[in-house]
Order: C-alpha cells, then structure tokens, then sequence
C-alpha cells in the first residue's frame, strides 16, 4: 500500500479513514447539499462543483457507515468525480509498508476499503475509491 | 491528436457550414451581385479546403477540393450559369466533401475519387462551360483608365467586367483619399458598402490628389449609378465617383456576335435599396473548447460567492432591509443570462442538420428513380456543436438505407395502394434530457424473415431458435451485417448500420428498430443533452420548487377544492386519474392540494396518455439553464437540475413522472 504516497487522515462518517491523496481531485470546503427527492441509495444530493454537479455520498447508507455528528467541514472530492462530507481533518501519512494490514472480513466495511494501516495502536481504514463506486452502483440496482 | 490538428478540423467544420449557408443563398433569385459574391464565397471555400487538406497530406481530398473550385471559377467568371441543377450539383460534392472528411477524422483511408457519385453531372457542366479560348470577348479597353491601372486587372477582373457590360450595367469608379492610419479598417467599410450597391470587381492603388496626404484608391463596381451618400465618410476624406464604362458604347454587333455571352441570373425584380445583400462574412472567432469551460468554471465560482452572500444576507435581513435581497436576485438574473450566452455558444440549430440531409434525399431519389416526400420537424432545437459534426454521418447512412431499402419503387407502391412519392419523415424531439430523432418511412419495412435466415447463415443466429422482433431489428446493427447479395452503389455494403450503432452508443446515445411489414420503419435516436435552456412551469411541492418542461404541460388548473392522489378531475371533457408529485417521487404524502398540472405525452394526440399531477403551489414560468445529473446521481423522474437564488431547482423529467404517476395509481387500486 505505501506505493501509493501520501494518504489524508480524516474523521467521516464516525469512522478514522485514509484517503490516498493521490485518489483526490481536491479537499474543498463544504457547502450546502441540494437534497435529490427520491435519492439513489447510497447518495444523498448534488453540491456545484467546477460548472457540474457533483454527487455527494450518504455514508449512512454504506455497510459500516452512519450519519455524520453534526455538518461536515469539508468535502474531498475523488477523482471519480464523488464527493465524500468530512467532519475533520486530521493530517496525512505516509506509513510504512509493514502498517498495513488485510481488511478484517467481518468488518461491515470491507466492501468499500482497500486495507487497514496500524498506527500507535489506531486502527486507520483505508478507502478504495473503484469498490466504493462500485457498491453504490449496485445498492441503487438492489434498491 | 494535438490540439493544432483539432484546429484544422474544427476549421474545416466551419468552412463546410459556410458552404451550406452560402448555398442555400444560391438556392432563391437573388440579384447578380449577390450571386457573383456568393460564388466568390464558395470558390474561396473550396480552395482554403484544397490547401488544407494538402498540407495534411489528404491527396486526392486536395484534388476533389481543386475540381469543386475549378467548377466555382468557371461560375465566377461567367462561364458557367447558377441554375437549380447546377447548385444541387454543387451541394452534393460539398456533402461528398464533408463526409470525406468525417471518414478522415476518424482515421480511415482515403478513397480514390470523393466525388465518384457526381462524376457525370461534374463531367456534363465541365463540358457545358463556355470555352475560354476564342470565343471570350475582352472589353476591359472600353473602360476610361489610365494605361498602368488598366495593366493591373486580373484576368478574373476583366472577364467581369466584359461579362457585366454585356449584361447592360455600367461599371462605375469610386476614388477614394483615406488617412494612412485607418485606411485598412475604412478600405474595408467602404469596399462593403459599394459591395451593397452592386459587384464589387476591383480595387485598384490610385493617384493621391495634389496637396492630399494619405492613400488613394479606385473601387470599380458594376451598378447602374453610385450613390455616395450611402458611403459614409469620415471627417478628411475625400470622394469622387467617375463613370468607367457605359453599356450603350459596346457595339450592338459585337453583342449579337457573342450570344453565349452569359446573362445574369434570372432574378425577380428587386429595388436596389431593398436588395438582399449576401450576408456579411462574419468574423469568427475561435477559441478552445477549454477556455469556455474554464470560463464557465469561473463564472459558476462566482455563483459560488453569490450564494454565500446571499446567506449572509438572509441571516441579517432584518437589519440590511430589502435592498441587498433585491441586488442578489438581479445578479441572479445577470449571471444566468451570461450563463445561457456560454450555452448558446456552444448551440446549434437543429435545422443545419437538416439542411444537409435535403440535397442529398434529392440525388438519390433521382439516382434511383424513386420519388421521395422529405419532412422536418422540430429544427428549432438546438444541440450541442460537437454533436452536430457526429450525427452526420450517421443520419447520411440511415437516410440513404431508407431510400435504398425501404421505399419501394412506384410501381410497386402503386400497386399496394400506397402513393407513387414515397415518405421520409424526421421529427427531432426533446424528450427528458435526452435530444430524440425519429426517422420515419413508408415503405416496405424490415424483411424480418430474411434478416432471421441471413443471420443463421453468418452463425450470428442459431437455428431453430425463436427470435423476436426486436433481436432480428437490431441484428441490422451488427458489424458486417446486411442482407444484399451484391451491393449497390448507394448500399448494402454491410457497412453503415454498424457505423450509425457505434457512434450513436460513442455519444451516449440509444438507438431503437421497428418496423412493419409494407407499412413502413421507424428508426429512433435518443441522444443525451448535457446541457440546455428548457422553457418551464416552475412548481413547489414538499417546499422544493420544481420545473416541468412546457411542451409536456397540456394545462394547468387551479382550485379551492381539496384533491388527492387518486381522485379523478374533470379536464376538458376528460375525466383523468390525479396523483401528488410527492407521491411520484417518493415524498411524504400531502393533506391535500388545490392546484394540478396535466401532463401529456410530448407530440402525442390528446387522447394520449395523460395525468393530472397534484402540486402544492404554481409559482409561473421560466427559462432555465438545465444541467444534468451526473450518472451516480441519477433519480427517477429528475431530468436535471437548474441553480437559482434559492437552490437547486429540480427538472422533471415528463415521460418518467407519466410512468412514475401511472405506477404510484396502480399501487393505490392495488390497496383498494
């Protein structure tokens, strides 16, 4: 995993997570989410972004997700053109290859995480934007 | 490719659409001058593609473009007439022309002759031109110039002039002192104004009157009097008009002894000062498709900022008042004007589209001695600019199949009943966010039986297996596909359908198959829009405002009777279900609401499916800049959104909230 650079600690969703910093278009400060009736599961809305909208992910609806403490202060935007609401953030890392760790199969949010950095005892889930996109494509077929 | 070789394309593009448009000025009477500048237009085009296409390296493109620019000097010099035939002729090697080039772009070879469909017709008007040699009468001498201007005429110039004093105008010379630092921009002016007034044939370099300072200029034109006061000039300058050369001098034999001599156009009798001027060569100014994004990046960045303030504002209205709320909505008003003029830079009519398609149906319908009606609808709509270039080929290729294949020669449509003209019909609609085509024929239909066993026969199909209609439909669109034994000269290759699929699909886009037996096809396109200016009924429902396209509202009914989802309404005449737009998209339930709106099938007849759709509040009408959603975003019933003052403002997408009402009803009988 430590081939990947530089990774963006943040606090979503409730949970510690790792953002490969080189998955990310930019980290933007958040704005209000333009709520869609009868939302895809999985979305929650549309913000503006660079002249487009840009769909901003409902972590409540993930596996292992939940609704965030209070409103976001930012939003990293990934490359798949998604935005992620993040209620802090924390720094980045470039861990040693030897932190990383599989993803526990009976963690609800493996679907969408690529791997696990251990860090002075924390445990920091690291995001995978391809099975990210991939699951909310297939929970709003599900739905 | 690098982005200097998009240019050339993207210029090309533009070359073409001015060859469309100046052609079609060829197509109504129009007064000589106009023609010979239009000629002049079309020669100019010509040879620009010629030199272009050389310096990439297209070879015979070049030596296409050189035979369509010989045929326009031949015009321009009087040699040959603008007749009907002629300018069909002309337009169909232009097509022939454009569709090399698309076939270019997209990396394929070559052919050996672009313009081997009209090479009889080209042959015939070569042959048709008057000879140069011998029989070209120069009457240049007539005219009353000094012997060194004289020398300077072109041989174009003076077989213009010869041709025109044959044709009884007079040709007239403006002199004309202009100051040397604006010369070039008042050259210019006055060269166009003159150009109004009759043909323009030369500028020659005249003597400066004495004791003037600047550069002088003769502008020779052919009119039957100048009139100066239409020259506006500036302060210092200095004219005079002076009569080069009156028709009456030219000896009558010498007239009778050139009766090939070319008379000017026939044209219906236009007073000059009404004469349609061909449109002025507009300066076109290019820019990288980037740019305009970024600028639209930037401008939905201050819309950014607009929203900001605006909270601000709405925090502290008690104490700011109303004036600053009144401010930001004008802003508003401001940015999504500038907004839809980046849009509209980006637009095309639909109807140049079209325009390309007419000259072409004519060819072939008189190629293959079949008749053809030829219908457009909906040329209004606009589509993006980068479509248009890609549709072509394509509509190229299923209007050529319909004639091909579909219609049946009149004879047989005779005998079946049916009218010896046969129909092509294409409609262009804006279907939710997607730009439909449909192109209609009467004619024979798919040979569904046929297609079946051709395909077995390619192993495409297996044998004694049932295939719908559908599947055998969209075989037609499998690469190599086709169910001619030999291929005729306008198709049948096997190649064509593919290409209409892969394109199609390349832009996003759907394409659909039906037909029946001796009644005819249809074939649809459905393209999708990323952006557009949709005219609406704004709504609020659930607090959230909404639009509803216009062309699907059949009316709008308001009450002080209670209604719900499930009720039936009287509209009309009509008695028709009722369901809340909440309960369309999934919205808590109302208590109830006064006010509807009856949604109809776009373009259907009114006993169509329609529904009337229960709304909280109709807030009036509007033009809004839609935005689509992206893919991850995609809501049933939502076409798109619109940003405005108060946030995002849904577009319902018409025929998807018809489905969406008519499920939500059949849920409520399904309780019952």
């Amino acid at each position: 995993m430590s081939e990947r650079g530089a990774w963006l600690h943040v606090k979503a969703s409730g949970l510690d997570l790792l953002l490969a910093t080189s998955d990310l278009r930019e980290v933007v400060t958040a704005t209000p989410v333009a709520l869609l009736p009868g939302r895809p599961k999985g979305i929650q809305g549309v913000v503006s972004y660079q002249g487009e909208f840009l769909p901003v992910l409902a972590w409540e609806d993930l596996p292992g997700g939940r609704a965030a403490d209070g409103e976001p202060i930012a939003m990293a935007v990934l490359r798949p053109r998604l935005g992620l609401p993040i209620q802090r953030i924390i720094g980045t890392l470039d861990p040693p290859a030897e932190a990383w760790r599989e993803v526990d199969g009976e963690d609800p949010a493996a679907p969408w995480l690529s791997g696990v950095c251990v860090l002075e005892e924390q445990h920091l889930r690291a995001l995978d934007p391809v099975r990210l996109i991939a699951l909310l494509r297939r929970i709003r077929v599900d739905r | 490719m690098d982005q200097s070789f998009d240019d050339v394309w993207a210029e090309c593009e533009d070359l073409f659409q001015q060859a469309h448009d100046t052609l079609a000025t060829l197509k109504e009477p129009q007064p000589a001058h106009v023609v010979q500048a239009a000629v002049n237009a079309l020669f100019r085009n010509t040879h620009t593609l010629k030199g272009m296409a050389g310096m990439l390296g297209f070879h015979n493109f070049s030596r296409a473009a050189h035979r369509m620019e010989d045929i326009f000097d031949l015009m321009r010099k009087g040699r040959l007439r603008s007749t009907d035939s002629l300018v069909e002729t002309l337009e169909s090697g232009i097509l022939a022309l454009e569709a090399g080039m698309g076939e270019l772009r997209r990396g394929r070879m070559e052919p050996e002759d672009y313009l081997h469909a009209i090479r009889r017709e080209l042959g015939e008007l070569e042959a048709l031109a008057r000879p140069a040699e011998g029989g070209a009468q120069d009457l240049t001498s007539m005219l009353d110039l000094p012997a060194d201007a004289m020398k300077a005429l072109s041989e174009y110039e003076r077989t213009r002039v010869t041709a025109l004093l044959m044709s009884n105008l007079p040709i007239q010379g403006v002199a004309i002192c202009l100051d040397f630092a604006t010369f070039d921009e008042r050259l210019r002016v006055l060269s166009e104004a003159l150009g109004q007034q009759g043909e323009l044939i030369s500028t020659l370099p005249w003597d400066v009157p004495e004791a003037r300072e600047g550069l002088a200029f003769l502008l020779m034109a052919a009119c039957p009097a100048v009139d100066l006061a239409a020259l506006t000039l500036l302060e210092g300058e200095l004219i005079t008009a002076v009569l080069l050369a009156h028709p009456d001098r030219v000896p009558s034999a010498l007239k009778e002894e050139v009766p090939s001599q070319p008379a000017p156009p026939p044209v219906e009798e236009v007073p000059a000062t009404q004469a349609p001027a061909l449109a002025q060569e507009v300066e076109i100014l290019r820019l990288p498709a980037h740019r305009v994004e970024a600028l639209e990046a930037r401008l939905m960045a201050v819309g950014q900022l607009r929203d900001k303030a605006s909270q601000l504002v709405r925090r502290n209205r008690g104490a700011l008042g109303e004036h600053p709320v009144a401010l930001l909505a004008q802003m508003e008003e401001g940015l999504l004007e500038v907004q839809k003029s980046l849009l509209q830079m980006r637009m095309v009519k639909i109807e140049s589209l079209f325009s390309r398609i007419e000259p072409m149906v004519k060819s072939l319908s008189r190629d293959t001695g079949k008749p053809v009606k030829l219908a457009f609808a909906g040329g209004d709509l606009e589509l993006e600019r980068s479509l248009l270039g890609r549709l072509g080929e394509p509509f190229l290729h299923l209007v050529r199949n319909a004639i091909d294949h579909g219609l049946e020669p009149p004879s047989e449509r005779q005998a079946l009943g049916k009218s010896e003209t046969g129909s092509i019909r294409i409609a262009a609609s804006q279907r939710g966010r997607n730009l439909r085509f449909d192109i209609r024929d009467d004619g024979r239909g798919f040979n569904l039986e046929r297609i079946e066993s051709r395909g077995i026969e390619l192993g495409l199909l297996k044998e004694g297996q049932v295939h719908t209609a559908e599947q055998l439909h969209r075989l037609t669109l499998e690469p190599g596909f086709s169910t001619q034994d030999r291929a005729s000269q306008l198709s049948g290759r096997g190649v064509g359908m593919d290409v209409v699929r892969s394109e199609i699909e390349a832009l996003g886009g759907e394409i659909h198959l039906s037909s029946e037996v001796r009644r005819g096809s249809l074939i649809r396109l459905s393209i999708p829009l990323s952006r557009a200016v949709v005219s609406c009924l704004k709504v609020r429902c659930a607090g959230q405002a909404f639009g509803i396209p216009l062309g699907s509202v059949v009316r709008v009914q308001a009450g002080r009777a209670l209604r719900h989802g499930g009720d039936q309404v009287d509209v009309l005449g009509l008695s028709l279900p009722l369901e809340s737009l909440q309960a369309c998209l999934g919205l808590p339930e109302p208590a109830g609401q006064q006010a509807f709106v009856v949604l109809g099938q776009q373009g259907a007849a009114s006993r169509s499916v329609s529904v009337a759709l229960g709304v909280d509040e109709i807030l009036g009408r509007g033009e809004l800049l839609l935005r689509s959603l992206p893919e991850l975003a995609h809501a049933a019933g939502i076409m798109g959104g619109s940003a405005q003052e108060e946030g995002v403002l849904w577009v319902l997408d018409p025929e998807a909230v018809l489905g969406l009402a008519m499920d939500s009803l059949m849920r409520r009988v399904a309780r019952v």
